[in-house]
């Protein structure tokens, strides 16, 4: 008889196809959508949070576990009631303008939607004008931005200066994020902040949010 | 499984299973043999010991006064008869150490003078307690293959010091232990020791847990003591490197063919009386090289030499089938900086490239006169990371890997497949104290340089609580053996 603490013990080895099997059994024997969702793959992507921060799992692994909650997510979504399910929160994602290395990003919103944001991806070398114009239409709590390069970096300079501009910089938050920038970077350019990997990205949007 | 290839057969296809450094080759090593045989049998070699004269004389040698001539078809002889592996065991049986081909295995400091104190940083005189820490550093160091006292520990005599030094390796750890044994009186007590931690000489025979290294005193000069000590452990079926410190320039001809002619000499005096005493008894050549440095008159055993000679010596002794021992892992430098961790890195990488079955030394400064036990952790990393890079890679349909390039497309990322999560562990050198960190993060950690990171990782691992490995029965067997050497050396 699947149980929910199993369903998270799946959710945390990244076993997909153990997953879709043990949501729909729990379905079958009449579990509601939201509990399986909240007392299964919840918890086993918050566990794999702790040992992600602790080095006894990495990124590859926190991927499949990642993957394999979505599998469970996409079940039990169509059955949810409208308002069943409170998004943490609504992401902006870009990588900007000149900038062509999105993996880092894409983890990022990966980690993010497996921890209840919703998360706009707008992709990469995205110009600050691009992005603007985004945060207009979907209204994000957090613009995200990610570069590789020492040379792309300044953009992200650029859009926060845009933002200010456009008066809309002090209804978003901002944080960034990639190999060149640091915690002295966000500061200098005035970001609300700087995460060295995509689980820290998800902890400081909730710190931000909260 | 991640295969879209049809089955197939292939036929002669080549592989190279690890990266390795052939120097020299068969032909060299052969003009190398020709030219040492014919030293031996020419100039021949000083031997003191009156024993192993009448058995050299016994066997077809010429004998003139302490000088003795081997003729080129004894040596022959000798070469074939004395085995091409031999296997160490730990304290329980189980082969641990297979000296054989080009398998390296590393080991720690032994032979110093002073040890690096951990509290205070300072240099200070080895005791027994610095014995029983590197044995149980040793035992907890993932690339240590077996352990040696670092060296004779202060408040004994010393013609008994390598034995309380001794003891404390039976006792603290299960590795297989290199002992220096200077005659054949301590061999025999030495022996003892370990047949007691082993259940016997039947056993320590079978599966070997101590090897004896007895130094050749001066070139192509066999004392008295250094040959009585073979000769017991040729009879006794105990292990031994016949170690030959040489200085290019000094004690051997400066140039680098010259000295291997000289350091394979002096082996085959040991080697054959050795199969002289028994035949097939087990022998590891040995080989502590260097040059003189001129401007500060000391010989460096940090330097490239030290692992280019050492290289050469590997090469030979695997083309005459015999096992080898050299050291690295030895910096000249006197504290944890920079040049230690390249000395380290291309003493260790040079040993192990060419295939050097023995490698001790790990984790001394100052050419080997200080040994520092934060250093033979540095030493254990830099070995892993070695032991990384010979390893090289598996190449077969699943890590050819077209099936998850084709599934990941062009501009994807290979992050988050099955794929991955079942090669990138293996596939991957896991650093214990190479530091990755973004200097935010190094920075929150203390800021610390390696040698800091390497003590705090010593400190860390001898601070777990000690593990009894050894019974009482045996311990007490052990020091009644102990109180027998005060006596009878």
């Amino acid at each position: 008889m699947a149980n929910y603490e199993q369903l998270a013990m799946e959710v945390l080895k990244g076993k997909k196809k153990l997953v879709i099997a043990t949501v729909n059994e729990l379905l079958a024997a009449g579990e509601k959508p939201l509990d399986i969702i909240n007392k299964g793959l919840i918890v086993g992507m918050s566990e794999v949070g702790v040992l992600f921060s602790q080095n006894k799992m990495f990124i590859p692994e926190v991927l499949m576990s990642a993957k394999a909650m979505e599998e469970g997510v996409n079940i039990v979504k169509p059955l949810l009631q409208v308002g069943d399910m409170q998004s943490a929160g609504t992401v902006l994602l870009a990588t900007v303008q000149g900038d062509l290395h999105d993996i880092g990003k894409n983890l990022v919103g990966i980690m993010l939607e497996s921890n209840g944001f919703t998360v706009i991806n707008a992709g990469k070398d995205v110009s600050p004008e691009a992005i603007v114009t985004l945060a207009k239409e979907h209204k994000p709590d957090v613009i995200g931005m990610s570069a590789m390069l020492t040379t792309t970096m300044l953009m992200m300079k650029d859009t926060i200066e845009l933002m200010k501009e456009e008066g809309i910089r002090d209804q978003i938050k901002v944080i960034i994020g990639g190999a060149p920038v640091s915690t002295d970077f966000s500061n200098e350019i005035t970001a609300d902040g700087f995460a060295p990997d995509a689980l820290s990205a998800v902890g400081l949007c909730k710190r931000l949010l909260a | 499984m991640y295969t879209t290839k049809s089955l197939y057969r292939r036929a002669n296809f080549d592989i190279n299973q690890t990266i390795c450094w052939k120097m020299l080759t068969d032909d060299q090593c052969e003009e190398i043999f020709v030219t040492a045989a014919e030293v031996l049998e020419r100039t021949g070699a000083h031997i003191e010991n009156k024993e192993a004269q009448k058995l050299f004389a016994a066997n077809g040698c010429w004998v003139d006064g302490d000088v003795v001539k081997i003729p080129s078809s004894k040596l022959e002889w000798a070469v074939r008869t004395a085995p091409s592996r031999i296997t160490l065991c730990n304290k329980s049986g189980k082969r641990a150490v297979l000296m054989e081909t080009e398998n390296s295995h590393f080991g720690p400091y032994y032979g110093s003078e002073m040890i690096v104190d951990r509290a205070s940083g300072k240099q200070r005189k080895i005791t027994v307690n610095d014995a029983i820490d590197t044995a149980r550093l040793s035992e907890s160091l993932e690339n240590v293959s077996f352990v040696s006292a670092p060296g004779k520990p202060e408040g004994f005599r010393k013609e008994t010091a390598g034995l309380y030094a001794l003891e404390a390796l039976i006792l603290n750890s299960n590795k297989p232990i290199i002992q220096p044994v200077s005659n054949a009186k301590e061999a025999e007590l030495a022996a003892e020791m370990a047949a007691a931690a082993v259940g016997g000489f039947d056993a320590l025979r079978q599966n070997p847990y101590v090897v004896f290294t007895i130094n050749c005193n001066e070139p192509r000069f066999h004392s008295e003591d250094s040959l009585g000590a073979v000769m017991y452990a040729a009879k006794n079926g105990i292990p031994f490197i016949y170690q030959n410190k040489l200085i290019s320039g000094v004690t051997a001809p400066s140039a680098t063919a010259g000295t291997l002619v000289v350091a394979l000499a002096n082996n085959l005096v040991a080697l054959t009386l050795a199969q002289f005493v028994s035949e097939g008894a087990q022998v590891i050549a040995g080989g502590n090289f260097t040059i003189f440095d001129e401007k500060s008159g000391i010989a460096p055993f940090g330097a490239p030499e030290a692992g280019l000679i050492g290289a050469g010596f590997s090469n030979l002794m695997r083309y005459l089938r015999i096992p080898s021992a050299g050291i690295a892992g030895i910096s000249d430098s006197n504290v944890s900086d920079a040049q230690l961790g390249a000395e380290f890195t291309y003493g260790i990488l040079s040993s192990a490239l060419a295939g050097t079955n023995l490698i001790g030394g790990g984790g001394a400064l100052e050419s080997g006169k200080v040994a520092s036990s934060a250093a033979l952790a540095m030493t254990d990393e830099v070995m892993g990371a070695i032991h990384r890079i010979m390893g090289t890679f598996d190449m077969n349909e699943d890590t050819l890997a077209r099936g998850v390039i084709d599934e990941v497309g062009p501009g994807g990322n290979y992050l988050g497949e099955d794929h991955t999560t079942l090669f990138f562990k293996s596939e991957q050198f896991w650093p214990n104290l190479i530091t990755r960190k973004r200097i935010d993060d190094w920075t929150a950690d203390g800021a610390k340089p390696m040698g800091q990171r390497a003590l705090e990782y010593v400190e860390d691992l001898l601070g777990q609580p000690s593990v009894e490995l050894v019974n009482s029965t045996v311990a007490a067997e052990i020091k009644s053996i102990l109180a027998k050497a005060e006596e009878t050396l």
